[in-house]
């Protein structure tokens, strides 16, 4: 660690771990990264790792574990890190990483049944209020992005939901397509195949995705709520700050290259990109959100 | 639908006979022969690590070669089942109960050559129902939610009963350690930490190829090694070849297997490993002569490989209609769609529709490749049981931990294979089955999840399940399903040591014949039976104990004969 640094880094094949299983998003989107990684760093080949397993815990804690040389190098979920490291079983501590870029911001969206009485995001809320919280609402499991946007959710909308929580976007896809439960929080990325038996109440982003640019965003229809999963890449804390700084630079790179972003376009998943610094701040900002609504609904507490 | 699908399909078989996409799913079907065939080794770590040849490849050829892993691991799979009774993939743990039973009697080569036929009528004959019906097959599986999930797990529950063996109990005992183990790791939905002990490893629990490849293969080898026998080797090949009696008795087999595979398959969640349990329960509810099943009886290899091949046909269906892939084989399938921008959904019929049809159009060319590829082999495969056992447990075991290993690159999915060898070997010095554990494996996930979704799903808790249709028939057919099985155990004909008891080489008749008389008896439990079985006691007065079984009458004479 010594000989660094940063320069002519990389001299070797870098280790890119992924949290999730082969083929995943994360690896979808992971793998385009890889045909631009070569030119801006070195010719150097990614070598993949999958370590899937206890929603990305697993391979998680092998990044922050990882030997902070700057040639392990993985895909990180937020706010899937953060809300683990506040969990009564954590394996490693918010701060154990350290971001190079966020490359994907996935907002969430309230989506109902096309056959669905529910039109708009007031319809939606005067149901919740008349079935006095027996409307089912899909999730992907407790203690998840879709939890905490859900319980937001109530505070802001002022209801309450019965929330069902399910394996994965699958089977909440399957759920409501058939008619099984009334809502669903989905993210953008998993109801685009969906848009003719799915209705798009309201995106929980800043702006109008121009994907479906008849939704409107909860801002416009009044209620300050946003909420996404975003995905970035990150070393262990301790990397020399030299060769975090060429991460960073290069990725900046890579991110903006308009053959990479036309790639994520085709597969269907929303580039955003930030740059380290900004995605720590953003993860900080989150993670104190997030203890609060966890105190506030004692949710360590039942574990 | 209807008969607008010939042309696109005719267009589809056109696109994919061309050399390129000929070859790739050739190329497919040989690799997926070949991982079914290694124990551990599936078509989801195959399929995931030739993802990256999706950079490099066309959409059509890579796809095609993709989903040729798929279905062809569902022919390789059976292979060690049944010469050396480890499953090459879950799918084929309920072929092991048969066709390792045949192998021992030197019928490896007609069970070998039943499960790819079975597996080739079945995927054919599904690939049909695929062909014209997809998207209206897709619409009734959403008719499924968590409740109807959770009875339909309630009904693949009671199979235990008929996997059980001689004692019930030891089956039970079988089965909730199946679920014990089901519950190492996360739970599935609100991600809290079980039986874990502070591990990180196992928070991603025990993964099911290190239990079947504990229970089976190390276990086998172990047993092997302690009773210093050689079991399978010692045992003449008589004829590689079904007879045609073997083919007119599992072809109602293979159509039923086909139906269940097919229409459960359709259900995403239900994989291989279940319908195949599912079917062969079935057959042998079906059969005349359900206590040879566990024996040798063909049918059963026929029904278990029909199955998964069928499943694996109907997991198409909501994959290319809604994007919703069945398993974890076909959910990086989908990442490979996803790669090429190609979004599985009703759209997808519409817009991408020369690529579909000549998907649909190379899993019929691929079906027809893997039974011209699988035939031949049976010869080769069934002469590997003449391989020394000390020659061939060193390999066995190998394989097992590279299986083990490459399925989350971790060692420690070798050790708890290795741990679980020992349960295994116990388990079969206690005679406590090791099948209702691995069922329970499978279907502790699907029950935990959809009991605990239907339980929120309203203020009615359980009793959803009895207020909508399709949930309450299950429960129903369940239920019957369960009386039937336990009928069936306590109103056998009392005779100390049931039919079951059995073992394969009691079932030696031309010594029984010869030496001790057999009397015939009149069937009690079977109204029909038919010309050719009877029900055959015999009586060995040196140990005062009454045996019964049945036997075909005509293969006995063969026997006798020489």
């Amino acid at each position: 660690m010594n000989k660094s640094n940063g320069e002519g880094y990389p001299n070797k094949p870098v280790q890119l771990i992924i949290a999730f299983t082969a083929g995943g998003s994360s690896d979808v989107q992971a793998r385009i990264v890889e045909k631009y990684w070569k030119k801006y760093f070195n010719d150097q080949p990614l070598a993949f790792e999958y370590k899937p397993g206890a929603g990305g815990q697993v391979g998680f804690t092998e990044i922050a574990r990882a030997v902070p040389d700057g040639y392990t190098i993985g895909g990180v979920n937020v706010p899937h890190i953060l809300l683990q490291s506040l969990s009564p079983q954590a394996t490693f501590r918010k701060d154990d990483f350290v971001h190079i870029a966020q490359v994907v911001n996935d907002p969430q969206l309230i989506v109902v049944n096309q056959n669905s009485s529910i039109r708009t995001l007031n319809d939606f809320i005067a149901e919740a209020k008349k079935k006095d919280g027996q409307m089912t609402v899909g999730i992907v499991g407790t203690f998840t992005a879709h939890h905490m946007a859900l319980l937001k959710l109530q505070d802001i909308l002022g209801v309450k939901f019965n929330a069902v929580p399910f394996q994965g976007s699958a089977d909440q896809n399957v759920a409501l397509l058939g008619g099984h439960i009334d809502a669903m929080i989905g993210n953008l990325n998993d109801i685009m195949r969906y848009t003719e038996q799915f209705r798009m109440l309201a995106i929980a982003s800043e702006n109008r995705h121009h994907w479906l640019p008849d939704v409107p965003t909860f801002q416009e229809l009044g209620y300050s709520f946003t909420s996404d999963i975003r995905r970035g890449f990150s070393v262990p804390a301790n990397t020399d700050p030299a060769i975090v700084q060429r991460l960073r630079e290069g990725f900046q790179q890579i991110c903006n290259d308009p053959e990479y972003l036309n790639e994520m376009e085709k597969i269907g998943q929303p580039a955003a990109y930030l740059s380290g610094e900004d995605f720590t701040k953003y993860c900080d900002q989150y993670y104190e959100e997030a203890k609060q609504l966890i105190d506030k609904y004692e949710l360590n507490k039942k574990n | 639908m209807g008969m607008d699908v010939f042309q696109p399909l005719l267009q589809g078989f056109a696109a994919a006979l061309t050399p390129q996409n000929l070859c790739f799913g050739f190329i497919g079907c040989v690799l997926g022969t070949l991982v079914g065939v290694l124990p551990g080794i599936g078509p989801t770590s195959a399929i995931a690590m030739l993802l990256p040849l999706t950079l490099i490849l066309d959409p059509t050829p890579a796809i095609i070669m993709l989903s040729g892993i798929y279905y062809g691991a569902m022919y390789g799979g059976s292979t060690t089942a049944i010469l050396v009774n480890i499953p090459g993939e879950i799918s084929s743990a309920p072929t092991a109960l048969d066709g390792y039973a045949m192998a021992k009697k030197g019928r490896a080569g007609p069970a070998l050559a039943i499960s790819a036929i079975s597996s080739f009528v079945a995927g054919t004959l599904s690939l049909v129902g695929l062909t014209f019906f997809a998207p209206t097959l897709a619409q009734l599986a959403l008719h499924f939610g968590p409740p109807e999930y959770f009875a339909l797990m309630l009904l693949a529950l009671s199979v235990v009963i008929n996997l059980s063996g001689k004692s019930l109990i030891k089956g039970l005992i079988s089965a909730v350690a199946g679920f014990f183990v089901a519950m190492v790791g996360m739970d599935p939905i609100t991600g809290i930490a079980r039986f874990t002990f502070g591990s990180v490893e196992l928070m991603s629990g025990i993964d099911f190829v290190s239990v079947i490849i504990g229970l089976f293969a190390i276990a086998e080898v172990l047993s092997t090694w302690e009773a210093q026998v050689t079991p399978v080797i010692r045992t003449k090949l008589t004829g590689l070849m079904p007879t045609r009696e073997d083919l007119r008795e599992t072809f109602p087999a293979m159509l039923r297997s086909t139906v269940i595979g097919f229409f459960l398959g359709l259900l995403p969640g239900c994989s291989p490993g279940v319908t195949a349990f599912i079917a062969y329960d079935t057959e042998k509810r079906f059969s005349r002569v359900p206590e040879t099943f566990g024996q040798g009886q063909i049918a059963g290899v026929a029904a278990a490989e029909g199955a998964n091949n069928a499943t694996t046909s109907g997991g198409f269906v909501p994959l290319l209609s809604f994007g919703i892939p069945s398993g974890p084989a076909l959910a990086v399938l989908l990442g490979g769609f996803m790669m090429y921008g190609l979004q599985p959904g009703p759209t997808l019929f519409e817009k991408n529709a020369p690529f579909v049809w000549a998907l649909i159009a190379s899993m019929y060319i691929g079906n027809v490749m893997l039974i011209i590829l699988n035939l031949p082999l049976v010869g080769l495969w069934a002469r590997l049981v003449k391989v020394p056992y000390p020659l061939l447990a060193p390999i066995i075991l190998i394989s097992s931990f590279i299986g083990a290993y490459s399925v989350r690159n971790k060692m420690m999915d070798v050790w708890l294979a290795i741990a679980f060898g020992l349960i295994g070997w116990l388990m079969r010095k206690l005679e406590i089955p090791s099948v209702p554990l691995i069922l329970t494996t499978i279907l502790a996930g699907m029950l935990e999840t959809s009991i605990k979704q239907t339980l929120s799903m309203g203020d009615m808790g359980i009793y959803l399940l009895f207020t909508r249709p399709i949930s309450l028939t299950i429960c129903i057919l369940a239920l019957l399903l369960t009386i039937s099985s336990l009928y069936g155990r306590y109103k056998k004909i009392p005779l100390p040591g049931d039919a079951e008891e059995f073992s394969s080489e009691s079932f030696e008749f031309p010594d029984v014949i010869e030496k001790k008389r057999p009397v015939l008896v009149k069937p009690r439990r079977y109204l029909h039976v038919p010309k050719t079985v009877y029900l055959v006691r015999e009586h060995d007065r040196s140990r005062n104990v009454a045996k019964c079984g049945s036997l075909r009458m005509r293969q006995a004479g063969e026997q006798v004969q020489r």
